[in-house]
């Protein structure tokens, strides 16, 4: 514990030294802004729009998991390119541990907000329960995101390009919502559509947590898979 | 201190064998390096040390216990000063040094201020690190390599790209850091650097240890035992070392004219390492 903290410490240093990942911490006021303030008032304004609204709540939802996967999909691949990645090889710290240690406070965070958003946003009436544990789901979206950029970029520049591939990815499967449904199994490669199918159905008060377990497991492999990877190619 | 039994690897990627059955001993308080052209495996025979590549065969004994039985330990008991620079370049240098070093244990740390000033650099120590030369970052390298006082030093060539007068600065760093009692790996392309610093020095060529031992033995046993007399009047001749001091054609000759200078004609590093390997350094 004491070891996550100094790493968080550390990386919370690192974030605020930094003028492009500092504004990427002010990315949840946005998407509370829109949720709380700005959808409400287009609705009024533009009723039409109040179809659309359980598509935009789902998309700015998972958009939360943007913030700390930017950020830390560009330390790391910063830290690649510098090579300081090469010193956290010989820190005396477990290379698991690490990994851990580092995305502890970016995903206690990211449940957090999204937690909050769901509470607070003012179409639906959910239940607190369901909330969290999609929040949960949310949150391991933010290590596979990061390392998975990291391992696909050799630097700062490939790191903005897939970025950019890794946030479309995430987005895209709502567009599973708008085909026809032999169409939509498509997007069942994304891990983000079992979180999108759950989070639906749960909106209406379905069944959702089969979905939400597809989703879990699917991660979950996504990340032990990568952080493996990570462990062998990042500190070489 | 540390033992390494005839060990290869291969990178993945490749299946070319990279290292090929490479053994050597490094005693405590020796410096010992590895001498050879790009490509040789030096830097990857030290990242196997230092636990960033594994899947090798053969044996790694520290301190007489197996690598792979050492746990994170034997991390702190180590210093790495890489190849390259690397640091934070947006943190200044204190500020890349308090983050590395909080890692380790903070009794054994040393004040940071202290460490500036070991290497000549503690007017920079609060600027960014992006404004600093690469001569500095190399020192900023070496002292993060120290700061936490580790037993065993691996050095990936430590004195590339420096200017004459900086690396000869780090030279005695890491001779200062033999006589407190550290064990010390240096890989070099640089004859001078093996012969100044080394008590031993192995050649290393696509993957395999040509020959292990003293600068001073391998250069003359290499090179002519004989010495080489410069007269005022620039007369030249060389006499065997053997007997020279009843020699009486080399005493007349040093007596005929003012002496300008006298040297044995010993073999450079360089010239040894040719002959041996059939290859040059660079
Ligand atoms: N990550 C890697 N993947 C595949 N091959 C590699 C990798 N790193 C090094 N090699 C290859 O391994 C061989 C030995 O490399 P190494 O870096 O150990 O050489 P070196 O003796 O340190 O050379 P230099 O003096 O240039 O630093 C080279 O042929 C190199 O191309
Ligand atoms: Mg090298």
């Amino acid at each position: 514990m004491q070891q996550i903290l100094k790493i968080s410490i550390a990386d919370f240093w690192l974030i605020f030294r930094d003028a492009s990942l500092k504004t990427f911490l002010f990315l949840p006021l946005l998407i509370f802004f829109v949720i709380l303030w700005a959808l409400p008032a287009l609705i009024k304004a533009f009723p039409i729009v109040a179809d659309y609204k359980k598509y935009i709540l789902i998309v700015s939802t998972i958009q939360l998991t943007q913030m700390f996967g930017f950020i830390y999909g560009m330390m790391l691949v910063d830290e690649k390119e510098t090579g300081v990645a090469k010193v956290y090889g010989i820190l005396p710290v477990n290379k698991i541990g690490f990994i851990i240690g580092r995305f502890f406070m970016p995903i206690i965070i990211t449940i957090l907000l999204t937690f909050l958003l769901l509470l607070v946003q003012p179409f639906y009436n959910l239940a607190s329960f369901p909330c969290l544990i999609f929040s949960i789901l949310s949150g391991l979206l933010v290590p596979v995101y990061a390392i998975g950029v990291s391992l696909l970029s050799k630097n700062r520049i490939e790191g903005l390009v897939w970025v950019k591939v890794m946030n479309l990815i995430i987005v895209l499967p709502i567009v599973a919502f708008f085909v026809p449904k032999n169409i939509s199994y498509f997007f069942s490669v994304f891990p983000t559509y079992w979180l999108y199918l759950g989070l639906d159905q749960m909106i209406f008060n379905q069944y959702f947590m089969i979905n939400w377990a597809a989703g879990f497991l699917y991660l979950l492999i996504l990340l032990t898979l990568f952080s493996l990877q990570f462990t062998k190619k990042h500190y070489e | 201190m540390i033992e390494v039994n005839n060990i290869g690897f291969s990178y993945l990627i490749s299946s070319q064998k990279i290292l090929n059955g490479i053994s050597f001993k490094i005693h405590q308080g020796e410096i010992f390096g590895f001498l050879g052209p790009s490509g040789a495996g030096k830097s990857t025979t030290q990242k196997i040390l230092y636990k960033i590549l594994h899947g090798y065969t053969g044996e790694i004994k520290i301190a007489k216990k197996p690598l792979h039985d050492w746990d994170k330990s034997y991390l702190e008991k180590i210093g790495v000063g890489f190849e390259f620079p690397n640091h934070y370049l947006k943190l200044t240098g204190r500020e890349n040094l308090q983050l590395f070093g909080s890692f380790y244990n903070a009794n054994k740390l040393k004040p940071i201020p202290e460490l500036f000033e070991l290497v000549g650099i503690q007017d920079a120590i609060d600027k960014k690190v992006a404004t600093y030369s690469k001569g500095m970052k190399m020192r900023l390298n070496f002292i993060r390599a120290i700061m936490h006082e580790p037993d065993i030093l691996f050095f990936d060539e430590p004195t590339a790209g420096l200017d004459p007068g900086n690396a000869h600065k780090i030279k005695m760093y890491i001779k200062q850091l033999k006589e407190q009692g550290k064990t010390i790996f240096i890989t070099t392309h640089n004859m001078n650097t093996a012969d100044e610093l080394c008590d031993r020095v192995s050649f290393i060529n696509e993957g395999t240890l040509q020959i292990t031992d003293t600068p001073q033995a391998l250069k003359s046993r290499h090179g002519k035992h004989t010495v080489s007399v410069l007269l005022k009047n620039k007369m030249q001749q060389e006499f065997p070392l053997k007997n020279l001091g009843t020699n009486p054609e080399f005493l007349s000759f040093i007596n005929s004219q003012e002496v300008e200078k006298i040297q044995t004609m010993e073999a450079t590093l360089e010239e040894v390492f040719l002959k041996v390997t059939g290859k040059t350094l660079n």
